[in-house]
């Protein structure tokens, strides 16, 4: 008995050793999933369709040293827009090729944090406004102070410019810009005898109206999805309620605010009563509901129409039954806050080329390129061009909301509140009925944690 | 979470490989041999070692990436080129008396428990159904399992969200609940989570179970029928307790999966999920490592998620080893 235990002591203490070490290699197979795991959502972006990386290089074969690489996202900029800066720029630098590269937004802060730490860095990046200032403190781009004379200067839109701001130098130059406006569907207005809303008031009852008269239980007078946190901050601006506000180096959050729950308040009427889009919907779909004929009236981005009258998977055929206006205020003739979108360049930290990239942004923000914005009806970046923004409703509709435009804290840190989904989230809470004031308080703590660092 | 089918085929292989050698290895008397046996020992260890190099510069090194960051200050302006402040244990300080951090913590744990228990109670009983089965019956129900374990977890997910979408949902549509948004609330959140998570780890312990059943010497099961025993008796019994280093073995893989799940998690969180109320660790250092560029509390938290790991992967191992000796 004794010296067969004995025996078997010697192995189990062998296994005991290998054991230890295979647990080892196993605990380092788990860490690095949490590495891996930073892949893992660019798998899950894969289903949003076409969204994956995707990269087109209008001259893929020049020499290293005569090119510059310009990075533009999704499909705000056109190719003629980007040929037009091409030339230009060539008529400066005839040995110099610019290499173009779209990107998609969805994942571009992950991508640019890889691309830009690198040292094979694009020239010439474009961030969304509210991703610019994360970059501009992390010292991932140039200072541009001292040029910005030459890039715009006083005619710059001041909330871009802010975005392009940080610390008192200036890092990234304003774009474009874009504002929310009012879609909605001429044809079902008719029909019910509705005319266009020119108050707050008026559009909650033109939205009621319209649902009422749908047998449809997901038909919305007015698509609010619970996510769109975009749409709903018109709501909280328009009663005097704000997101956080800076008192000396602090953030406060100023959500539980008397102004912003009634701000909150009246978006959950509208919520409510006009709407059957989800609490916990978001907007990436609205044009398809829009398409299905579920949808009398939605707040959206300028570019939203296009994005109806798709071929793909739009419905070019509503075209004549698509109408726009500004969401109005509380009172007659005025027009209430929107969220002003839009996005800034800027030149990388790690290019190589940093003079011939600024000679490139100097095409970019002239005017003979912000004209050609202007007159497609994107909102440009310089104010003397805002007088041109023509050739189409949606375009005008969205001028005139841009003139009470607002934006979201301007912070390095806002990332932190984007990521954390704490906007998102509050709405979904409220309206699921949770307590307006208890969750705002809630939200204030997260964003005033994320703000402060 | 993501063990590949041949990881899994390896481990339920162990068992019956170990019984296989076990009389090898018994002692022998004689110096010759003896050693014979030294010049064989190390013949393994050289045909290990080109893996074991593999796994320690592919696993270990970001591993002990992940240690430094979690000890330093590491955010955005560190990614480009700012040096990089040690702060000792401070960002384990900073997460440890966070509040938040015990309920996520808390939540991974009770989700995990959950799943694990309906993971392997329902996957025993399909492989007992498997084994009662008829050919034909068998071959259906192994076609569906395999299908369920074959599909990629995003895929499944993104399907099982459309299941329970508010509006076009089928789930809605079934049980007449027009506009309920499942997602919304935690409860029902972690509801369909501990579906699709339990759908996807069933045939896994279905399959491994199964070989296990047939296994068992029909004539034992004959005795236990002949002596009076009914069926729940004969699996209480004789099968349960055939089955133990079995059933240990998949609950222990299963608790390992369970407990780092991310995808299904971060799916349904983008399609509705309050984030704050429905983070798991994984995703929970996901978010505030690429979400919020705290990539130093990011590496504490996966750092705490393996040394969590490691404890229930040695609880693994011992089990594994037991039934060895």
């Amino acid at each position: 008995m004794n010296t067969n235990r004995s025996a078997r002591r010697r192995s189990p203490m062998l296994k005991a050793a290998a054991a230890l070490a295979t647990a080892g290699l196993l605990a380092a197979a788990c860490g690095s999933d949490d590495d891996s795991g930073a892949d893992a959502p660019d798998a899950t972006e894969a289903p949003d369709g076409t969204e994956a990386a995707e990269t087109e290089t209008t001259d893929g074969t020049s020499d290293e040293s005569g090119s510059i690489r310009l990075w533009l996202n999704g499909g705000d900029t056109p190719d003629e827009l980007v040929a037009y800066a091409a030339t230009e720029f060539e008529k400066l630098h005839p040995d110099v090729n610019v290499e173009f590269e779209r990107q998609q937004w969805t994942g571009i802060v992950e991508r640019l944090t890889t691309a830009l730490s690198s040292n094979d860095s694009p020239d010439v990046v474009e961030f969304g406004n509210t991703q610019a200032q994360t970059f501009e403190a992390a010292g991932a781009v140039i200072d541009l102070t001292d040029d910005k004379a030459e890039l715009g200067g006083d005619d710059l839109l001041t909330s871009l410019e802010e975005a392009g701001t940080y610390d008192g130098a200036f890092y990234a130059v304003p774009y474009y810009a874009g504002a929310r406006i009012m879609i909605y569907r001429t044809d079902l207005f008719e029909e019910a005898g509705i005319e266009v809303p020119t108050t707050l008031e008026e559009t909650l009852a033109a939205g009621v109206a319209l649902k009422d008269a749908s047998d449809d239980p997901n038909f919305s007078g007015i698509y609010l999805p619970g996510r769109n946190w975009y749409a709903a901050l018109s709501w909280l601006w328009e009663y005097g309620g704000d997101i956080a506000v800076q008192e000396g180096d602090e953030w406060v959050g100023q959500l539980d605010s008397p102004e912003s729950i009634a701000g909150l308040e009246a978006w959950k009427t509208f919520f409510d009563d006009a709407n059957a889009a989800p609490a916990d919907g978001d907007d990436a779909t609205d044009y398809i509901a829009f398409c299905n004929g579920e949808v009398a009236m939605m707040p959206a981005p300028g570019w939203k129409p296009g994005q109806i009258l798709n071929e793909d998977d739009g419905c070019p055929e509503l075209e004549d039954s698509i109408g726009v206006f500004a969401l109005p205020g509380q009172e007659a003739g005025t027009t209430a806050p929107v969220f002003l979108g839009g996005s800034v360049l800027a030149i990388p930290t790690n290019s190589e080329n940093p003079e011939l990239a600024l000679d490139l942004l100097k095409i970019m923000i002239g005017p003979g390129f912000q004209s050609q914005f202007a007159a497609g009806g994107t909102i440009p970046a310089l104010k003397s061009e805002l007088a041109n923004v023509s050739g189409s409703p949606a375009a005008e509709a969205q001028a005139e909301a841009a003139l009470n435009s607002r934006f979201v804290p301007t912070s390095e840190n806002w990332a932190g509140v984007e990521a954390a989904n704490v906007l998102p989230d509050l709405l979904t809470r409220i309206a699921q009925g949770d307590d307006i004031a208890s969750a705002a308080a809630e939200a204030d703590a997260a964003i005033e944690a994320a703000l402060n660092g | 979470m993501s063990l590949t089918p041949a990881d899994q085929a390896r481990v339920t292989d162990v068992p019956s490989a170990s019984s296989a050698t076990a009389p090898a290895a018994g002692p022998s008397p004689g110096g010759r041999t003896r050693r014979l046996r030294r010049r064989r020992t190390v013949l393994p260890y050289g045909l290990l070692a080109p893996a074991v190099l593999v796994i320690a510069v592919m696993l270990g090194y970001p591993l002990y990436r992940l240690v430094i960051l979690s000890l330093q200050d590491f955010g955005l302006p560190q990614v480009f080129g700012q040096p990089a402040e040690w702060v000792g244990l401070e960002n384990f300080r900073e997460i440890l008396t966070e509040g938040y951090f015990w309920t996520v913590l808390w939540r991974t744990l009770a989700f995990a428990g959950v799943n694990v228990f309906l993971t392997v109670t329902l996957g025993v009983a399909i492989a007992n159904l498997l084994n009662a089965l008829g050919a034909r019956m068998r071959l259906l129900v192994s076609t569906s399992l395999i299908l369920a374990w074959a599909m990629p977890a995003l895929t499944s997910t993104v399907v099982w969200q459309w299941i329970f979408d508010t509006q076009y949902g089928l789930a809605n549509w079934l049980f007449g609940r027009q506009g309920e948004s499942w997602l919304a609330e935690p409860i029902s959140f972690f509801a369909v989570a501990t579906i699709i998570v339990t759908w996807m780890g069933i045939p896994f312990v279905a399959f491994t179970v199964y070989a296990g059943l047939s296994q068992i010497p029909e004539s034992l099961l004959e005795a236990a029928a002949l002596d009076g025993a009914n069926a729940i008796e004969r699996f209480r019994y004789v099968i349960f307790p055939a089955l133990k280093p079995i059933l240990l073995i998949v609950t222990s893989l299963s608790v390992l999966w369970d407990f780092r799940v991310f995808t299904q998690i971060f799916v349904l969180q983008r399609a509705g999920g309050v984030s704050r109320d429905t983070n798991l660790l994984g995703v929970y250092a996901y978010r505030i490592s690429i979400g919020e560029n705290a990539f130093d509390t990011g590496a504490a938290v996966a750092i705490v998620m393996v040394l969590i790991t490691v404890l229930l992967t040695l609880f693994y191992m011992r089990s594994l080893l037991r039934e060895e000796s």
